[in-house]
């Protein structure tokens, strides 16, 4: 197997420096807001992972479209890798949201647009791994597993509009128009530095280790086709 | 605004929250770790299958066509 | 132009033979081949169910079991009912419509039908929607016979105009979706477990539209609050039908 290349090791370090250095400035350097506290810095990283966990999914539905027109397998390799490290980000993304909200609004949940379709766009994801599972065929896996993407990419957005016409009580913090939104906070000069940097920070790491999960991928499948090759 | 109340303290739940992203984080970054340590030890092993029996096939006096010595390969064909 | 229904479905059948023009020709794209396909397989599957009445007794049975439950559920005493009623319905409807779509399925491709369908000089889409228009037809029936029951169960009357468009819609949606995944999920091998994890996340939308807008109906609320749900229901069996259309050749492909 190639071996790492440098750029890539290069990327490993930078994301992880980043990723303390955001860490520091959220925690240390960003004012403490004056209504909920200390919680509110995890909003730094919670926006960080879900707007980028966000464009990796809108990427991956591009993805499906490639695949279906190509049918080129390298492409089903790059979306397993999209899916499942923006899997992990929304992940992330709904804990701090749910810690978040506790002492924000004292409730551990709310049926908010982004909380909501974030929750389910998880489940499209994991029922996306779930689809693949059940298919030994690796053509017909990649085929299926595009579709579904492709579904799922196209209704999760619809889902966020549908639920965000009919109530919201999630903090619309840069520009919003619904005056119930409770948790709101203007930010100042100095959170907006914390926020754009854990943004840039999550994107930097996105890209890490989506590309360390396709290499991943790629050396899964050579390993695929020798052991066809050594045991046939 | 004159009467602020004093800032709730929260720290807690922050902690919390930075933990969990980090141990997230951390476990994700660690299969990758794992499941590339793995597959590059199914590699070596499958490679080392791989190698005797193009080994002995190079090793072979230059074979034409009659009675090949019995290989792996050998007994495919 | 009657092309013969297929007699039995425990056979696999031969592709639709038509003693009419049509489907012997090779080139299966004229829309007229199209039309006949689908007909065809929607004819297929009704008489196939006439005979049986397996699926529709299934749901049918489950939509009542699971309104019974919801019944002990909720307590619903009458102002709650009020409210609730319509999310008891798509979710009875939902939960009842899996069941539907994956014995239908499991037939074809048990029976070989599946296959028999494949080798037709016909446009694959064709099968698409002509399972899709049986599964639906099934649906409908069910929700037909469901109605009534909860009315009278109930005591509120369902047989408003407004909220028999909206279930039509919705489950147009639904069944859209459904037999597509279902398509894909009867090929893997965990089969019928899958369908409900693959279709709830992304026939959410229609759930949402579908009881926000017959929540208005019974209601009587203002038609523009309606007007919003109904033109999102709309939108969604558009899209999702032209997608499917479009898709629907991966997922039967050998």
């Amino acid at each position: 197997m190639k071996s790492k290349p440098l750029t890539l090791k290069i990327l490993d370090i930078v994301s992880v420096v980043l990723l303390a250095v955001s860490a520091y400035i959220a925690i240390f350097v960003a004012p403490t807001e004056a209504v909920m506290g200390d919680v509110q810095r995890v909003f730094y990283f919670h926006v960080g992972t879900a707007w980028t966990a966000l464009l990796g999914f809108v990427f991956t539905a591009s993805l499906s479209v490639v695949y279906l027109l190509t049918k080129d397998l390298k492409w089903d390799r790059v979306q397993v890798a999209a899916i499942e490290v923006s899997l992990v980000f929304f992940l992330i993304t709904i804990v701090l949201g749910s810690i978040w909200a506790r002492p924000a609004w004292n409730t551990w949940w709310t049926w908010d647009p982004r909380l909501t379709t974030a929750a389910i766009t998880e489940l499209i994801y994991i029922a996306y791994f779930m689809l693949r599972q059940g298919i030994d065929d690796p053509d017909r896996r990649a085929r299926f597993g595009a579709v579904y993407a492709l579904l799922g990419g196209i209704s999760a957005p619809i889902t966020f509009f549908a639920i965000r016409l009919f109530r919201t009580i999630h903090p619309v913090v840069i520009g919003g128009s619904n005056a119930q939104a409770e948790g709101n906070f203007s930010m100042t000069a100095d959170m907006r530095t914390a926020f754009f940097f854990a943004l840039f920070t999550f994107t930097v790491i996105f890209i890490d280790l989506f590309w360390n999960r396709i290499r991943l991928g790629d050396l899964q499948d050579k390993v695929e086709q020798l052991k066809l090759k050594v045991t046939s | 605004m004159f009467f602020q109340e004093p800032i709730p303290d929260t720290s807690g739940y922050m902690i919390a929250g930075y933990v969990i992203a980090f141990i997230v984080m951390g476990i994700y970054v660690t299969s990758l770790y794992l499941r590339q340590r793995n597959l590059n030890q199914d590699m070596a092993m499958l490679e080392e299958l791989d190698k005797p029996v193009s080994k002995v096939e190079s090793t072979e006096p230059k074979p034409k066509k009659p009675a090949k010595t019995v290989t792996k390969r050998g007994r495919k064909k | 132009m009657a092309v013969k229904p297929i007699r039995t479905h425990r056979r696999v059948p031969s592709p639709p033979k038509g003693e009419g023009e049509g489907l012997k020709t090779t080139g299966g794209l004229s829309s007229n081949n199209f039309i006949k396909a689908i007909a065809a397989i929607v004819w297929k599957d009704l008489r196939a169910e006439v005979r049986s009445f397996e699926l529709v007794s299934a749901m049918l049975v489950f939509s009542l079991l699971v309104i019974l439950i919801f019944n002990f559920a909720l307590e619903l005493d009458i102002k709650t009912r009020q409210s609730v009623t319509t999310g008891v319905l798509w979710a009875t409807f939902a939960f009842a419509g899996t069941l539907g779509l994956n014995r239908s399925m499991a037939i074809e491709k048990d029976r070989g039908c599946l296959d028999g369908l494949l080798l037709a000089p016909v446009d694959r889409s064709a099968i698409y929607f002509g399972k899709a228009i049986s599964n639906l037809a099934f649906m409908l029936i069910v929700e037909v016979i469901v109605l009534p029951v909860y009315s009278i169960l109930y005591n509120i009357n369902l047989f408003q105009p407004g909220l028999l468009m909206v279930i039509l819609l919705g489950s147009v949606g639904y069944s859209a979706v459904g037999t597509l995944l279902s398509a894909m999920s009867v090929q893997t091998r965990t089969r019928d477990i899958l369908l409900p994890i693959l279709l709830f996340p992304v026939v959410i939308p229609v759930l949402l539209a579908a009881v926000k807008a017959s929540g208005g109906f019974l209601e009587g609320v203002d038609i523009a609050e309606i007007l919003l749900p109904i033109n999102l229901l709309i939108a969604y069996d558009i899209i999702f039908i032209a997608v499917a259309f479009m898709v629907f050749e991966n997922v039967v492909e050998e």
